[in-house]
C-alpha cells in the first residue's frame, strides 16, 4: 500500500513538474525560432482577422503553382496558400480547421493529389499524436528551451509572421516533363478509404461555415494520372462539388520543356504565372469577391506585392 | 513499434505488466508469448510463419537428439569398450545429420532474406566479367524482424543439445518464447537457452523493486537515444551523405559521432530491452561492457556486442580452431616454426572465419565484409606483435599499469574504432574509401569552427551533447568500478532519489531531439 501510494504521488509530482516546464516552454511567437516551422500553416493565422477570400489547400504543386501576389495584382483577390510539403489529408484537415477560426474565405480549393497520398502510419496514431501535442504541448514546443528558457513569461501569442508571398514560394529554376502521355487512359483509382473520411471532415467544415469546396487537380505530370483523375471526379459527383482538371489536353497549355521545375512535377514561376492567372480568372467569375486593390484596409497587399516583384529576378 | 515509441512505454508494455500480474504463474509465460506475437505482428505481420517454423525445426531436431541419445545408451549397455566406440560413432553420425540438417533449414531462411540479392549481384558481376549474357534477377524481400538475432539462438541451442550441454526442452511453447520474447526480439541480445530458462518460464511477479528498477533502465536507454543519438543524427546524415563537400576533420568528426549515436542508440536499446524483461522478473544476459574503455580491439569486441562476439567464439573461433584440418596443418608449422607460429597460424585462420561471418552478419555488402576482414587484420597485428611492445616497454622501462600509457592505448583503440565504423556508416565501400582518402588528403581545419555550427546543431546543441556525454561516462566509471548505480541510489534519501529521476525524465522531454526538424535513428541493428 505503502508503495502504491508512493507511485501516486511520484506521478503527481512529475505531473505539476511537466506543467510548470511547458508554461516556460510554450510559444510566443509564430516565427520558427519558437518552434512553429509548418510556416504557411501558421503564416495564415498572422493574416487580418476575416481578410483572405479564398484558400487552397493542398502540398507542394499548391506552393509550387499558385502565386496569391500574382492574383491580387490582376484581380484584387485576396488568396492564401495553405500548403505544406507532402501534405496529408488528415493534417490538411488540422490546418484547415485552425485556419477558420480566424478567416472565413468564401472559397476553397482543394487539391487532388493529397486525396492519394497515404501515411505510413494508421489513423490511431494521428489521434494518438494529437491527444499527446494537445495535452502534453511540451512535447510539441519543447526546443524552446533554446530560446527562451526564463524570459517574459506574461507575454501573449504573438502571430508575428506575415508572409509576403501568402503560401507561395518563388522558384525559377527549370527542368524539361518528358512523360507527355501521362494522361492516358487508364482505369479508376479509388481515393484510400481514410483519405475519404478525412475528405468528409473537410466537406462538413465547409458546410458548417458556409465555404463553397471546389475540387481541382493543378498540372503534375510526375503523380497524377488519368485512374486518379476518375477517381477526384466521382467523389466530385459524391458531394455534389465541381471539380476542375488542368491536367487533360493540357488546357493552360503548360510548356513542360520550361515551366516545370523537376521533370514534371511541379510548375516553376513560369508555370506558376499562368495557373494563378486561371485561378484569378475563376475567383472573379464567381462573382463572390470584389476588387480590393484600392480599399485601404487592403494597403498591406499593395505593400507586400512591391515588395514581392522586387524579389523576382 | 520501436522501443523508443511512447506507445510501447507507456502503453504497450504497462497493459502486458498489467494483464501478466493478473493472472496465475502458470499463464504468466503464455501471457509474454502472446505479447511477443503481437508485438512481432506490429512489425512484419503474417512472417511471423518464419519464426514458427525455426521454433518448430529446432524444437523437434532437440527432440531427435534426445532420442538418438537414450538409443545409444541402451545400445551399448553391456558392450565392451571398443565396441562401444563404434556404436558410439553411428549414433553420433546419427545426431550431426539431425545437427546439420535443421542448421542450413535455420540458416536458409536467413540467407534467402538476407544474402539472396547480394550473392545474385555477385554472381551477375562475374558474368560480366566474362562477357556471358544474361544476369540473376535480384529482388528485394521483407525479412522477419529479428531474423539474424532468433537464428543465432536457435542455432546456439541446436548445437548446445546435440553437445549435452543441457538436455533438450519437452516443450515446445517454451522454445517459441525463447525465440519470440518481445524485448530481445528486435535487437538481441543473441540469448542462450541454457542463460534465460530458468526466469523466462518462471512467471515471476513483478514486484515493486523490479518495477522501478526495469523502468530506470529504460529511462536510461530512452536518455541516450532521445537526447544524444537522435540529436547528432543530424549531423551524421549530412556529412555521410554529402561528404565529398567537406574537409578531412569534418569527415572524421561525422565518423566520431557515428560510432557515438551508433553506441548510444544500441546500448540504449539494450537497456530498454534488459528493463522491460526484468520488470517481469527475467534475467537478460548484458550486451554492452563499457566498450570506450578497451585498450585494444580484441578487448573492445569482448565488451560491444558481447553476446554476438560469444556466440561467434563458441560456435565458430573454437569448431574452426579444433577443427582436424587446422589441427593438422598446425602441428606442421609448429614442427617448422615452433609452437607460437602455429598458434598465431590456427587463431588467424578461426578468426578469418569469424570476422567474414561477422562482417556479413551485419549486412549483405562489401563494406560490411571490409569492416569484418579490416578488424581481423587488427586483432592479428596486435596478436603478433604484442610480445613485441611488452619487450620494448620493458626495455624502455615503460609501466604498461600506468594510467597515461593505459589512456594512450585506450585512445589508440577508440581511433581505429572511429575509422572502422566509418566504413560501416557509409553508404558503399567506395565511398567509404573516398571518405578516407579526403580525412588524409583534405586535412585543414580552414572553416572547421563554421562547418561545425551549420550542420543541423547549433551551440545548445553541443552543450546539451558535452554534459549527456559527462553523465554518460560518469555512469560508465562507477560500472566499470562495480558500483550498481540504481542499487546505489535506492539507498538515498527520497528528495535525492526522486530529484534524480525527475531529472532523468525531464531532461528527456525537454532536451530530447524529437518533434519538427529532427530525424530519429532508424534502429541501426534491427536491419541487421
Amino acid at each position: 500500500m505503502k508503495n502504491v501510494f508512493k507511485s501516486i504521488m511520484f506521478m503527481i509530482i512529475l505531473f505539476f513538474l511537466i506543467i510548470i516546464i511547458t508554461y516556460f516552454l510554450l510559444p510566443r511567437d509564430s516565427v520558427r525560432k519558437y518552434g512553429i516551422i509548418k510556416t504557411s500553416v501558421y503564416e495564415i493565422l498572422g493574416e487580418k482577422e476575416d481578410s483572405i477570400d479564398a484558400v487552397v489547400i493542398g502540398d507542394s504543386l499548391i506552393y509550387s503553382g499558385i502565386s496569391p501576389m500574382e492574383i491580387w495584382h490582376n484581380f484584387g483577390i485576396t488568396v492564401f496558400d495553405l500548403a505544406k510539403s507532402a501534405e496529408l489529408i488528415s493534417s490538411s484537415y488540422k490546418n484547415f480547421e485552425m485556419a477558420i477560426k480566424s478567416q472565413h474565405p468564401k472559397l476553397i480549393f482543394f487539391e487532388g493529389n493529397v486525396l492519394y497520398r497515404e501515411s505510413k502510419n494508421k489513423p490511431w496514431f494521428y489521434v494518438w499524436e494529437e491527444l499527446y501535442k494537445t495535452y502534453f504541448p511540451i512535447t510539441k514546443y519543447h526546443n524552446n528551451w533554446k530560446k527562451y528558457l526564463f524570459t517574459n513569461l506574461n507575454d501573449s501569442m504573438n502571430y508575428s509572421k506575415i508572409n509576403i508571398y501568402k503560401g507561395f514560394k518563388y522558384i525559377t529554376k527549370s527542368k524539361p516533363g518528358k512523360k507527355l502521355d501521362y494522361m492516358k487512359e487508364k482505369e479508376k483509382i479509388e481515393v484510400p478509404k481514410e483519405n475519404q473520411e478525412y475528405f468528409h471532415k473537410i466537406y462538413e467544415l465547409c458546410q458548417k461555415n458556409n465555404v463553397k469546396l471546389v475540387l481541382i487537380s493543378t498540372p503534375n505530370m510526375k503523380s497524377w494520372n488519368y485512374g486518379k483523375y476518375l477517381g477526384t471526379k466521382d467523389l466530385a459527383l459524391k458531394y455534389n462539388l465541381e471539380y476542375i482538371d488542368l491536367n487533360i489536353n493540357n488546357p493552360l497549355n503548360i510548356d513542360w520543356k520550361t515551366e516545370s521545375r523537376d521533370a514534371g512535377s511541379h510548375l516553376n514561376y513560369k508555370g506558376a504565372l499562368k495557373l494563378s492567372q486561371f485561378i484569378g480568372k475563376y475567383l472573379k467569375e464567381t462573382n463572390l469577391f470584389t476588387d480590393k486593390r484600392e480599399d485601404s484596409n487592403y494597403a498591406s497587399w499593395n505593400e507586400a506585392y512591391d515588395i514581392y516583384k522586387e524579389g523576382l529576378k | 513499434m520501436s522501443y523508443f515509441d511512447v506507445i510501447y512505454f507507456l502503453a504497450f508494455l504497462p497493459g502486458v505488466i498489467i494483464i501478466y500480474n493478473l493472472l496465475p504463474k502458470k499463464i504468466k509465460p503464455f501471457i509474454l508469448l502472446l505479447a511477443s506475437f503481437a508485438f512481432f505482428f506490429t512489425y512484419s505481420k503474417w512472417l511471423i510463419i518464419f519464426i514458427l517454423l525455426s521454433s518448430l525445426s529446432i524444437y523437434l531436431a532437440g527432440l531427435t537428439m534426445q532420442k538418438i541419445d537414450s538409443e545409444k545408451k541402451e545400445a551399448i549397455k553391456d558392450l565392451e569398450i571398443d565396441e562401444k566406440k563404434i556404436i558410439k560413432a553411428k549414433y553420433l553420425n546419427k545426431k550431426k545429420i539431425v545437427l546439420i540438417i535443421t542448421a542450413l533449414f535455420n540458416v536458409a531462411f536467413l540467407f534467402y532474406f538476407k544474402y539472396l540479392g547480394f550473392f545474385k549481384g555477385i554472381i551477375n558481376s562475374i558474368l560480366k566479367l566474362f562477357n556471358i549474357n544474361g544476369s540473376l534477377k535480384i529482388i528485394h524481400h521483407l525479412a522477419p524482424i529479428g531474423i539474424s538475432f532468433y537464428t543465432l539462438s536457435a542455432i546456439s541451442y541446436l548445437i548446445d543439445v546435440y553437445h549435452e550441454k543441457y538436455e533438450c526442452e519437452n516443450n515446445y511453447f517454451k522454445i517459441l518464447l525463447y525465440l519470440v520474447f518481445f524485448p530481445t526480439l528486435v535487437e538481441g541480445p543473441i540469448t542462450r537457452y541454457n542463460e534465460v530458462r530458468d526466469t523466462l518460464f518462471a512467471g515471476n511477479k513483478t514486484t515493486y523493486k523490479s518495477f522501478c528498477f526495469g523502468y530506470q533502465r529504460i529511462l536510461y536507454g530512452l536518455f541516450k537515444k532521445i537526447v544524444i543519438a537522435d540529436r547528432l543524427n543530424i549531423f551524421v546524415k549530412i556529412i555521410f551523405t554529402d561528404y565529398m563537400h567537406f574537409s578531412g576533420p569534418i569527415i572524421f568528426l561525422g565518423a566520431i559521432f557515428y560510432t557515438i549515436l551508433l553506441y548510444m542508440e544500441f546500448s540504449g536499446t539494450m537497456d530498454i530491452v534488459i528493463g522491460s524483461a526484468e520488470i517481469f522478473g527475467i534475467i537478460i544476459p548484458e550486451n554492452f561492457k563499457q566498450p570506450f574503455f578497451s585498450k585494444n580491439i580484441s578487448e573492445f569486441w569482448s565488451r560491444w556486442h558481447i553476446t554476438l562476439g560469444l556466440w561467434f567464439k563458441d560456435y565458430i573461433f573454437y569448431p574452426v580452431s579444433l577443427s582436424k584440418g587446422v589441427k593438422k596443418i598446425t602441428s606442421k608449422i609448429k614442427e617448422l616454426f615452433g609452437p607460437r607460429t602455429s598458434s598465431l597460424f590456427m587463431g588467424a585462420i578461426a578468426l578469418f572465419a569469424v570476422w567474414s561471418l561477422n562482417g556479413l552478419w551485419h549486412g549483405a555488402g562489401y563494406q560490411f565484409l571490409f569492416f569484418g576482414y579490416y578488424h581481423f587484420i587488427l586483432i592479428l597485428l596486435g596478436n603478433i606483435f604484442e610480445p613485441l611492445i611488452i619487450k620494448i616497454c620493458h626495455k624502455l622501462k615503460i609501466n604498461r599499469e600506468n594510467i597515461l600509457y593505459k589512456l594512450m592505448r585506450i585512445i589508440k583503440t577508440c581511433l581505429l574504432i572511429f575509422i572502422g565504423e566509418l566504413f560501416f556508416r557509409a553508404n558503399n565501400l567506395t565511398s567509404g574509401i573516398e571518405m578516407m582518402k579526403r580525412i588524409i588528403t583534405n586535412f585543414t581545419f580552414k572553416g572547421f569552427n563554421h562547418s561545425v555550427l551549420t550542420l543541423g546543431l547549433d551551440i545548445k546543441d553541443y552543450i546539451i551533447i558535452t554534459l549527456s556525454l559527462i553523465f554518460i561516462l560518469v555512469i560508465s566509471i562507477l560500472k566499470e568500478k562495480n558500483i550498481e548505480v540504481r542499487e546505489s541510489l535506492s539507498k538515498k534519501h527520497i528528495v535525492i532519489r526522486w530529484a534524480c529521476y525527475y531529472a532523468l525524465i525531464l531532461s528527456i522531454i525537454v532536451f530530447g531531439a524529437y518533434g519538427e526538424g529532427y530525424v530519429p535513428v532508424e534502429p541501426i541493428y534491427a536491419d541487421f
